[in-house]
């Protein structure tokens, strides 16, 4: 525990300094850009409620992701899975403008799940059957699913001309939060924020907390002494491809149901590459993840509010920079925990 | 003449003792023949030899001056080549890649495929190995596999050939045209080691024997023409009948019926026959040992009776529940490290429920206190456990889930005795209440002293099972003679080294 | 009847083989990475790198070998990044290479807009098509060089024996992390050829111009079965699909393009799935050593 809090301190510690540095050599002042950043994101409840806002996404799928990477699965398909889950919850919605919002948005979300778990399940049954890696598969997965929903929507559920389905209407659309708390004027905050806590205190008791989580964990750890000790391993990974997947598709209700009210094609923007980093900075630890994805999300925001001054895809390169220094710095501090014999 | 020589070696890893003290001498142009139990040392050993292990102390003396070795690499340059039990070769490469990996001839930047083929096929034809060099890895028997590590070393020049355990491997014809091979070595001035546990074949090869036992070596004789006392080794492997002490079970098996019946199981793993044709049955209430020298076939029959294996061919009858197992390695098999006892308990759990923290750490403190498990508290991983303790929560959490067949493979192996005698209650314990329980161990004490029926596994094989009451009256008798015990601890030494069938 | 026409054409053969060259490059690339046991999945930003690098090199020097150099470099010094993480410090290769590809992607789109105030594209930079050209006759040459390096040197061997074996290697004395960096590095040079190919055939740098090739290349290193003359046919086979793809959109056939963009990719899976023949890769690729 105690040298995860150190490696993630040394990794955003040394992100931090090759920002500033960044920042000096583009003839920027590193003060000015950070208390940009900081009045921006951190002062006003605009920016606080797209802060939020822009975290759930991550939240949902990083979640997803860390249920299968406590059982060593490295799925790399989160952007396909999540696209064909949201492309399925936009679908049912528009079948559903006749029932009651709670309703609509409940079928939805059972629809997107399984959609995306479908998706999931691909890549875990060659791994089970044929003992193919998932890595491989999970990322041709994507282009395949990406492929395919560009087909369908092309073809067939686009409004001409445009890359998006129809929209659902004002009256199936999820209130903002600033209509209960005016502090957020102007931001899309909505409920599904809450939602996303839910999850990950869920995921959470799932994964630390239920016979199953300890399972999934076994099979992580060692998947050798699991099938000794009489898990059904093929299960585990059927399982957690399909819940982790399934969850990822829920990034699609915060963009259909509280935002935009339609599916729109490369809506992600790879963002279920980012929930990687999310994930890894957090530890897999899906409490940990909302913090992990607040600050990417806070990165995302910050960058729009000092794009006057640097580009804002300079947190872009942030969020690089913090994959590749939480990965050097957990080896090199559980390197330097193991000669000095405390691990 | 001596071709190397050994002078007080001592090795220790943390506070055992691989190798205590070993000096002897191997004369050039012989075969030389190291024998013993798992454990007793040879590998250390000859990985000291090979400069894999540095010796604590001691040194090593090659044709009259002292070397040290900093990695095989020096090894190699002295000239020592070793064939290691788990081949060095590479499945995707033809024989030829594989043997000048390492030591490539080059022309120019390309590889001088045809110089080494050149010389390849010299040493073949002269060392009469039958292998064609454009064959992949992957396509060869495991015979002829062991040929193109031979053929590593001849490549290399080696004067001194190490094997280990060669024969292990090799089916009976397969193990003639080998020992051909060793006498051809033998006749153009090679010097060779082998490790083995095969006490014919070490009277048909050795030209001189040297017996380890917990890392002493405590026998050594020349075999003049064939003429070496088996017996007298065997009983030194195993250390002497008069060091038994087998304690009695406080009361006997109440066997009932068949819980486990297996019929003519074969079965093929890695291009190996490792199970040809074994039948087994296991009773209710009866502690079924399995004795052998390992790699004859047991970890394949735990597998199979636990049910983790289930490609063999045979039939199989056993109960719908999973069989428990305390597997041979806990490390590998046994525990989730990282977990603490709770949560390897709750890894046992049917179906999907919540833990809460109160309830892992009650789980924990239970096992510690019913189990006599040392642990600084229940919180902690197991990861920090002692061996012994560790072991103790492994067969804790078998014992309670309940099955009506326990598998323990090894169960003692590496712990220390107090928690050698708990285990060892534990099972005398769960053969009282009723279970059946097949006992895998290299321990011949352990063996004599809990199993209600004895087998001795050979070549996947069991070649001879002992009954309750065949048993219980050779260990009856020793209490006021001890030859019957003596006579069966040398029966069973011959068993399990193949001498006698 | 137009389109089958056009498809036996001359010119459709001819661009399906220049549209080949940054497959073929990747895919090599990745080949030599995995072949010596490191799985590296940034090609696509490792493309992306040199493409980019090169595209500004040009710009400020305006000499295409001195660009083409410094674009080389830059990958370079990224493979021993990557080589460092997944050698040295051992660190997972997948998220190394996720991270490398998100990094690269953030630097390439933030240097975009800083030097040349766009998020989409750089100025129009001609270079000729002789550099193109170049490229795609040295991807031609580069089946047989390869197949001579991989299989024909001692170089080529232990490399191999470090992907497939590397305890086995290490005990003949080969130094196995070493071939390792050189693996890596290999791939990393090999795929800034396929990025500089890009830029120079398109006439500048885009944002987002690798498109996918960069996992196309791995799809074609698998179908090919990490071998030299198979991951050749497999990539030409992709190179078609892609010439297709655009016949058919310039002649406006009913045709979804997108079923023929998932190919490669479906293909693959299948391959993997062993529907279609069978295909191993090396014993040891992605196991840390």
């Amino acid at each position: 525990m105690k040298s995860n809090f150190l490696s993630v301190f040394l990794s955003l510690a040394f992100t931090f300094i090759i920002l500033t540095i960044l920042i000096v050599v583009i003839g920027k002042d590193p003060l000015e850009v950070y208390s940009l950043i900081y009045t921006d994101v951190f002062t006003s409840g605009y920016g606080i409620g797209q802060t939020l806002f822009k975290a759930t996404p991550l939240i949902f799928i990083a979640c997803g992701l860390a249920v299968c990477f406590h059982a060593s699965l490295f799925n790399i398909g989160a952007e396909g899975q999540l696209n064909a889950g949201s492309f399925v919850i936009a679908l049912t919605a528009l079948q559903l403008d006749s029932l009651p919002l709670v309703l609509a948005i409940a079928i939805s979300a059972v629809a997107g799940f399984t959609a995306a778990g479908i998706v999931g399940l691909i890549p875990a049954i060659i791994k089970v059957k044929k003992g193919v890696s998932e890595v491989i598969t999970t990322i041709m997965m994507n282009f395949v699913i990406l492929a395919l929903i560009n087909y369908l929507m092309v073809d067939f559920f686009a409004v001409k001309s445009t890359l998006r389905t129809v929209s659902i209407g004002d009256k199936n659309m999820l209130g903002k939060a600033s209509d209960i708390f005016p502090f957020f004027e102007g931001s899309s905050l909505n409920i599904t924020f809450v939602a996303s806590l839910v999850t990950a205190f869920l995921v959470y008791v799932l994964i630390y907390k239920s016979t199953f989580g300890y399972k999934l964990r076994a099979v992580g750890f060692n998947e050798v002494a699991s099938k000794y000790i009489g898990i059904k391993v093929s299960k585990v990974v059927i399982a957690s491809f399909f819940i982790g997947a399934g969850i990822a598709s829920f990034a699609g209700l915060n963009f259909i149901f509280g935002y935009k009210g339609y599916y729109e094609l490369g809506f992600s923007n790879n963002i279920g590459f980012t929930a990687i980093a999310v994930a890894l900075l957090a530890k897999n630890n899906p409490i940990g993840i909302i913090f992990s994805s607040i600050l990417f999300a806070a990165l995302d925001y910050g960058g729009l509010a000092v794009n006057q001054l640097i580009p804002k895809e300079v947190m872009l390169v942030v969020q690089g920079l913090i994959i590749l220094s939480i990965l050097s710095s957990d080896s090199i501090v559980r390197n330097f925990y193991t000669k000095k014999g405390l691990v | 003449m001596t071709k190397i020589e050994l002078r007080n070696i001592t090795k220790s890893f943390g506070n055992f003792t691989a190798n205590n003290d070993i000096s002897f001498c191997i004369a050039e142009n012989s075969v030389h023949c190291i024998v013993g139990e798992n454990g007793a040392g040879k590998s250390t050993l000859m990985n000291i030899l090979f400069g894999m292990i540095k010796p604590d102390e001691g040194e090593i003396i090659i044709s009259g001056s002292p070397v040290t070795f900093a990695s095989p690499h020096d090894a190699i340059a002295k000239k020592i080549g070793m064939v290691h039990q788990h081949f060095m070769l590479i499945d995707d490469f033809t024989v030829l890649e594989n043997v000048i990996l390492g030591d490539e001839p080059v022309k120019g930047i390309s590889l001088n495929i045809a110089s080494a083929r050149d010389k390849l096929k010299e040493l073949i034809s002269k060392y009469d190995l039958e292998i064609n060099l454009d064959e992949k890895i992957s396509n060869l028997s495991i015979s002829i596999q062991q040929k193109v590590e031979i053929l590593k070393l001849l490549y290399r020049d080696s004067d001194l050939l190490i094997f280990d355990e060669p024969t292990a491997v090799l089916s009976p014809i397969e193990v003639n045209s080998f020992f051909e091979m060793v006498r051809n070595f033998k006749n153009t001035g090679k010097t060779v080691i082998v490790i083995t546990h095969k006490l014919n074949e070490v009277k048909e090869i050795a030209d001189k024997v040297s017996v380890l036992r917990k890392g002493n070596l405590v026998f050594e004789t020349d075999n003049v023409s064939g003429g070496i006392d088996i017996s007298e080794i065997s009983s030194a492997i195993i250390g002497g009948a008069e060091l038994l002490t087998i304690k009695s079970k406080d009361n006997q098996a109440k066997s009932g019926q068949i819980i486990v019946r297996l019929e003519n199981i074969s079965m093929t793993s890695n291009k190996r026959k490792c199970l040809n044709g074994l039948s087994l049955s296991l009773f209710a209430g009866e502690i079924h040992g399995i004795a052998g020298v390992e790699g004859n076939g047991q970890a394949e029959l735990a597998d199979i009776v636990c049910g983790i294996e289930k490609d063999f061919e045979g039939t199989a009858e056993m109960p719908a529940e999973r069989a428990s197992i305390v597997p041979d390695d806990r490390l590998k098999k046994g525990l989730i490290m990282e977990f603490t006892i709770g949560e390897n308990f709750a890894l046992k759990r049917k179906g999907n429920s919540y833990h809460s923290e109160k309830e892992l750490l009650n789980s924990s403190e239970k096992v510690i206190n019913s189990y006599e498990v040392h642990a600084p508290g229940p919180e902690v991983k197991l990861g920090s456990l002692s061996g012994g303790n560790q072991q103790k929560v492994v067969v804790a959490r078998e014992i309670s889930s309940g099955n009506e067949v326990i598998v323990f493979s090894h169960p003692t192996r590496g712990v220390d005795i107090n928690a050698e005698l708990f285990i060892h209650s534990q099972i005398v314990n769960e053969r009282n209440n009723g279970k059946a329980i097949l006992l895998i161990s290299s321990d011949i004490e352990e063996l004599l002293s809990l199993s209600d029926r004895l087998s001795v596994i050979y070549k996947g094989k069991l070649v001879r099972t002992y009954e309750t009451e065949e048993l219980s009256n050779a260990l009856n008798n020793s209490e006021e003679n001890s030859d019957g015990k003596i006579h069966l601890v040398n029966q069973l030494g011959k068993l399990m080294t193949g001498v006698s069938h | 009847m137009e389109i089958i026409y056009s498809v036996f054409s001359f010119t459709f053969l001819a661009q399906v083989f220049r549209m080949m060259t940054p497959y073929y490059l990747g895919a090599s690339g990745a080949n030599f990475s995995e072949r010596s046991g490191v799985i590296n999945i940034s090609i696509e930003g490792f493309m992306n790198m040199a493409a980019f690098s090169f595209a500004v090199f040009c710009i400020m020097t305006g000499s295409i070998l001195l660009s083409l150099i410094l674009a080389v470099i830059v990958n370079i010094l990224f493979s021993i990044l990557f080589s460092m993480f997944t050698v040295t410090l051992k660190i997972n290769q997948i998220v190394t290479g996720v991270g490398f590809n998100l990094l690269i992607a953030g630097v390439t789109k933030f240097l975009m807009v800083f030097l040349f105030s766009s998020s989409s594209n750089t100025p129009r930079i001609f270079v000729g098509y002789e550099l193109s050209d170049n490229i795609t006759a040295f991807s031609i040459a580069l089946i047989f060089i390869s197949g001579y390096v991989l299989y024909r040197t001692k170089f080529g061997l232990r490399l191999r024996s470090a992907g497939e074996n590397p305890w086995a290697a290490e005990s003949l004395g080969i130094k196995v992390r070493q071939y390792k960096y050189a693996g890596v590095l290999i791939s990393g040079v090999l795929s800034a050829l396929g990025g500089i190919w890009l830029v120079s055939s398109q006439h500048n740098y885009s944002d987002g111009m690798i498109a996918g090739r960069g996992y196309i290349a791995l799809a074609a290193m698998i179908i090919g079965k990490w071998k030299p003359v198979n991951i050749f046919f497999a990539c030409l086979m992709f190179a078609a699909f892609e010439a297709l793809e655009i016949t058919l959109q310039i002649s406006g056939a009913e045709i979804p393009t997108q079923i023929i963009q998932m190919l490669p990719y479906l293909i693959t899976i299948l391959v993997l799935i062993g529907f279609i023949g069978k295909t191993k890769p090396p014993a040891a690729d992605g196991i840390p050593y």
